[in-house]
């Protein structure tokens, strides 16, 4: 599902990933260790074509990444990281955009779905009405989950959603993904939570060499 | 020379609690008398000839230092933005100057001198400051806020899609001092053209009317400056993968 074939990338004269190769199946589970500046974000944004490696090739569900098909494979991942404004206005204004977006007009929205989710993740249903610069940071990072899951993809990129959420949060996120047994998850964090699990893992500590 | 007299009061007070603008401040007086001075002989010749080309063709030279100073002014590299920024200025301001000048004012050379200079520089200079404000925050806070565009990317948006949030929020930003400046005209200050015009003469019914009109047309150039600005500079600010270049910041 997700394939680095020697994926090498160097940033600001470090060498950051030096012949990178792993393979993860659909349905698997990798966790992504490492100190910071390791190069864990990096990694996952170049899953999603944002950074570009130097050499190497990235397949994801068998393509080769490249420039014809980066907005296509785009689809069939989804993208949280920690601690970001994902927009303004209300939450389901703001919902409503996003399955207004061209690629994403042939998915129908349903309300109950969404309230649906709210609810497995403990907002309450007038979460719908609220704005989301009124939100707290724990809330906004469970609808910017929720949103991802709304759309329903196959890959799931997951960076230190959890870091700034308290214990039970903590475990209800990591307990909801790891009960998406046909979601293929790629997960970076230092929560211990995360690698009690029963996942793969991938240490950067051990792999990058900075020269 | 009175009125240079009270420049004083700053400069003493800058002395005594050492607010270190002494010398620029002297710099800036006399930057802001040369330079009106000068301008006042460059008008003198451009009113006395009058000819339609020198006076478009000063016009051009209006925009092309309200672009260098807007960029200036901005973090924003020289390379890859002053053509667009000049290019949507170019459109922005002149269409409205024209609109202004033809139909507005409706004199019978649009052209003139009167005009054309005039009325330029009260566009130019008084869209300056909110058209900076606005491309600066549409490019600094895809800096800024990098997380929020990936995000919208990868939830399916295109580059335009993913955009138009920031878009949005730009021209929020340079729009809504403007607007709060326009809710206040009259009350809390009165516009300087309007005061220059009562000083020289004109009956106040007149000199209102044509600042309600002034005011109405730097809004409109502000805002299609901005959006313009933004469309341009946007095509070549990413690459084919929809990220935002390094090299667009000058540090």
């Amino acid at each position: 599902m997700v394939e680095f074939q020697d994926v090498s990338l160097k940033f600001g004269g470090n060498r950051l990933f030096d012949s990178l190769s792993f393979n993860l199946p659909r349905g698997g589970r990798l966790i992504i260790q490492g100190a910071s500046g390791t190069g864990k974000t990096t990694l996952l944004r170049m899953m999603l074509g944002f950074v570009l490696p130097d050499k190497g090739r990235i397949l994801i569900v068998g393509q080769e990444l490249n420039l014809d098909n980066v907005w296509e494979i785009r689809q069939k991942m989804a993208y949280v990281s920690q601690e970001m404004q994902i927009g303004r206005g209300r939450v389901e204004t703001f919902v409503r955009e996003i399955f207004n977006y061209k690629k994403n007009r042939g998915i129908s929205y349903r309300r109950e779905r969404l309230l649906e989710l709210l609810e497995d993740f403990q907002l309450s249903e007038d979460t719908i009405h609220k704005k989301l610069e009124d939100l707290s940071g724990g809330e906004l990072q469970r609808v910017a989950i929720i949103v991802t899951l709304l759309l329903d993809r196959e890959i799931y990129l997951l960076d230190e959603v959890t870091s700034a959420l308290d214990q039970p949060l903590k475990e209800l996120i990591v307990s909801y993904f790891t009960g998406l047994r046909e979601k293929t998850l790629i997960i970076s964090s230092h929560d211990k939570i995360w690698h009690q699990q029963d996942f793969s893992t991938l240490n950067l500590d051990k792999h990058g060499s900075s020269t | 020379m009175a009125a240079f007299g009270l420049l004083l009061i700053p400069l003493g007070l800058s002395l005594a609690v050492r607010l270190g603008i002494f010398r620029q401040l002297l710099v800036s007086a006399g930057r802001m008398t040369g330079q009106l001075f000068l301008m006042s002989i460059v008008l003198l010749y451009l009113f006395r000839w009058d000819n339609p080309w020198l006076n478009v063709s000063w016009v051009i030279l209006m925009i092309f230092f309200a672009c260098f100073s807007a960029m200036v002014n901005s973090q924003l590299s020289f390379g890859r933005f002053f053509f667009p920024v000049f290019m949507a200025y170019f459109i922005g301001a002149g269409m409205i100057l024209l609109f202004f000048n033809g139909i507005i004012v409706n004199y019978d050379n649009m052209f003139t001198a009167r005009l054309m200079v005039v009325v330029g520089g009260m566009l130019l200079g008084n869209s300056l400051n909110s058209t900076i404000i606005g491309i600066s925050h549409f490019y600094e806070s895809i800096k800024k806020d990098n997380k929020r565009y990936l995000y919208l990317l990868s939830l399916g948006a295109s580059q335009n899609e993913a955009l138009l949030p920031f878009f949005r929020d730009s021209m929020l930003a340079a729009l809504k001092p403007f607007m709060a400046n326009m809710a206040t005209m009259g009350l809390v200050s009165l516009p300087g053209m309007m005061t220059g015009q009562i000083l020289g003469g004109a009956d106040p019914q007149t000199a209102i009317r044509y600042q309600i009109v002034i005011v109405l047309a730097i809004f409109t150039a502000v805002t299609v400056s901005v959006a313009l600005s933004v469309y341009f500079t946007s095509r070549r600010a990413f690459n084919e993968y929809g990220i935002l270049k390094q090299d667009l910041f000058r540090n």
